[in-house]
């Protein structure tokens, strides 16, 4: 890290145009791979778009039901890890937002109310994390992994004793609106989960190519010292991503707790894993400075496939194996980039 | 921070104590502190059993704690120490397990025991090579790379064991080392060991070349390569030295269950962080002791028994960790600051 120039975003194209052009649509070409290989390997079987092969309609809209959460977190992480900072509390928000949503579902608070209720407990967990880090300067990693482990606490002390996550049973209901947000289908099949993942992506890309919000992430990420003097209020931009990641975190764990209709308190483990893995198969380099959230949110997309599609082929078990390679051929990929990069 | 003035106070030849001293002072007074206040307050835990198994309880934790204090203290993380205590031990398992079983979890390769124990060690020391390799050669940072080496290690380890666990089949003597009592006391083999990888742990941190320099290439990467410290080959003995802790440990672990569990180990990894944070070791390198980690060690296992005592759900434990680390690393910043004001 210490060799590498400072970052400077938006750096003019260098070496051969092949190159180029490969560094910035690799991970389409990936996708690409990713889809066709799964798409193959059970062909001996089954027709090309029948039940059973992963292009099936169905079999593809599941897939994108499932990565909803992921899918919505990857866009704000990525500009968290723009700035420099990380957050690994984000699974144990999520599991505290599905519970919080769950419980004021259960005891009969409608839709929105608990939606936006959520949500702001989301925003609050954010601003938790913004005043460790900001305020009383604790490092991101120490801050974070604090409240990973109080927010994990909390959400399992709002579950009851003997039971593991808030659902239907014992006299209460889930209301029938509950699953509707994570499963029914609104638009080409995709349920609102989906969609509001994309919109919350298109808003961050637009954040961050159209406004000073995502310059101001690439400064703050790439050289801190001469952002500050530059007169950027560096602290500020770094506590609004923390609320933009805990207000994500919420969505997620909204999604996910929609989709399995229950509260579990546990239903975002290993999420700031995947979530770091997606940023860096995007590209985005862990010293910050740089990065794409579509990228991301195609690299999310490329680990749903990977995930899910898997299962037809191997068993579930090999889930943990296959995410641990490709964290490390993500972060390997990277240094391979950036040091061309610096070379030539 | 911090660093840089211990080091003008270590050139100016400052009669007073060093910070680290300070530093290690204070969290043993707070050691003490909890543990008289649990003691007035909580009903049956001042009794001498109580306080040995916060000790012998916790062996496993603490001697992770060594190989991850070290790497802390020279700027590096070492998440992969839960994943490789689950790795080493289904390895083990699985080589010793004789071939002949009835399906394919109780068929292993029929190693004899000694064999199937270095075999799974050397195992383990291929996540800890790995380890070095992302983080020396490549310049990955060290949270990612252990990171996705964790889950690597727990990834085959999963595998190998089909997602639960391989307790079949397993020669007698496999079961020995882990449930070894030494002296005719109730005391294990594995706490024995603790204690005496401690005792190295201390004697090469403070009297040794080797011991000195991680803590330079910690406080001051660049003056390390600018007086020559071969500072790769360092880290890499370090992730090495960290990944053989955590193989025995898993060895150990497998021995005194007699299984080789794909999920042993989780969270250890986070533990064996917290109670080197909770023991003042700071996570920008150069500073902490495995004597402060000890105390932190102490520190939580008296937080989360005393919470048991108590009779509070088991999921305060998550809570408590989070406000005693909280503390810690706000109280050992403050308490330094005013130091040298």
């Amino acid at each position: 890290m210490s060799e590498s120039s400072p970052a400077i975003p938006n750096r003019p194209a260098c070496g051969p145009r092949i190159a180029q052009f490969l560094r910035t649509y690799y991970i389409y070409f990936v996708l690409l791979l990713v889809v066709a290989v799964l798409s193959m390997a059970n062909l001996d079987r089954f027709d090309l778009f029948e039940r059973g092969n992963f292009l099936n309609p169905n079999n593809i809209i599941n897939i994108l039901r499932v990565s909803a959460p992921l899918l919505t977190l990857a866009g704000a992480f990525t500009l968290l890890m723009v700035s420099g900072y990380i957050d690994l509390s984000v699974g144990s928000a999520m599991g505290l937002s599905a519970v919080v949503y769950a419980l004021l579902a259960i005891n009969g608070v409608p839709f929105l109310p608990a939606f936006a209720m959520t949500i702001m407990v989301g925003a609050m967990l954010g601003a938790i994390n913004a005043l460790l880090v900001v305020r009383l300067r604790i490092t991101p990693v120490i801050a974070t992994l604090i409240t990973l482990s109080l927010f994990k606490g909390l959400a399992l002390l709002l579950v009851e004793d003997g039971v593991s996550a808030i659902k239907s049973g014992g006299g209460r209901s889930m209301p029938a609106w509950f699953n509707d947000y994570g499963r029914e289908g609104v638009l080409l099949g995709l349920p609102m989960a989906f969609w509001v993942a994309v919109l919350v992506t298109i808003a961050l890309i637009v954040a961050q190519s159209r406004t000073l919000l995502g310059k101001y992430a690439a400064a703050t990420g790439g050289n801190p010292t001469a952002a500050k003097l530059s007169g950027i209020n560096t602290g500020g931009i770094v506590a609004l991503l923390y609320v933009i990641v805990g207000i994500t975190a919420a969505l997620a764990g909204i999604a996910r707790s929609s989709f399995m209709s229950l509260g579990d308190p546990l239903s975002g483990d290993g999420m700031e894993l995947t979530a770091i893995l997606v940023v860096l198969l995007g590209g985005t380099a862990f010293s910050g400075g740089e990065g794409k959230v579509l990228r991301s949110f195609v690299g999310a997309l490329i680990i749903m496939a990977l995930t899910v599609g898997m299962l037809t082929l191997v068993p579930a078990y090999y889930q943990t194996l296959v995410l641990g390679t490709a964290l490390l051929a993500a972060a390997a990929s990277n240094h391979l980039v950036s040091r061309k990069e610096t070379a030539s | 921070m911090t660093t840089s003035r211990k080091t003008v106070e270590t050139l100016s030849n400052d009669r007073r104590m060093s910070d680290e001293t300070f530093i290690t002072l204070l969290v043993a007074s707070a050691a003490v502190g909890v543990f008289v206040l649990a003691s007035a307050v909580v009903p049956n835990f001042f009794q001498p059993l109580n306080m040995l198994n916060l000790v012998t309880n916790n062996w496993a934790v603490i001697s992770l704690g060594i190989g991850v204090t070290f790497l802390l203290v020279s700027g590096n993380f070492d998440l992969s120490v839960g994943g490789n205590v689950a790795l080493a031990g289904v390895l083990a398992v699985w080589l010793a397990q004789s071939a002949d079983g009835a399906h394919a979890l109780s068929t292993g390769f029929g190693l004899p025991t000694t064999l199937a124990i270095l075999l799974a060690l050397c195992g383990a020391l291929a996540i800890g090579g790995l380890n070095a390799f992302f983080v020396v050669r490549l310049r990955v940072p060290s949270i990612i790379v252990t990171l996705g080496t964790m889950m690597l290690a727990r990834g085959i380890a999963r595998v190998i064991t089909q997602g639960s666990q391989r307790n079949t089949n397993l020669p007698d003597d496999f079961g020995v080392l882990g449930n070894l009592t030494l002296f005719d006391t109730a005391v294990k083999l594995p706490v024995v060991l603790m204690a005496a990888l401690l005792v190295v742990a201390i004697v090469v941190e403070k009297k040794t070349v080797f011991g000195r320099l991680t803590y330079l290439i910690g406080a001051n990467p660049v003056a390390a390569r600018l007086s020559g410290v071969d500072k790769a080959r360092h880290v890499t003995y370090l992730y090495l030295f960290s990944a053989a802790i955590a193989g025995a440990v898993g060895i150990l672990l497998a021995s005194e269950f007699k299984s080789g569990f794909s999920n042993r180990g989780m969270l250890m990894e986070f533990d064996a962080l917290v109670i080197s944070l909770l023991g003042g070791v700071a996570i920008a390198g150069g500073f902490g002791s495995v004597v402060g980690m000890v105390f932190g060690a102490l520190i939580l296992a008296v937080v989360t028994s005393a919470a048991t005592g108590l009779v509070l759900s088991p999921d305060w434990q998550f809570i408590l960790k989070a406000v005693a680390v909280f503390c810690a690393v706000t109280t050992q910043t403050w308490a330094l600051a005013r130091r040298h004001r």
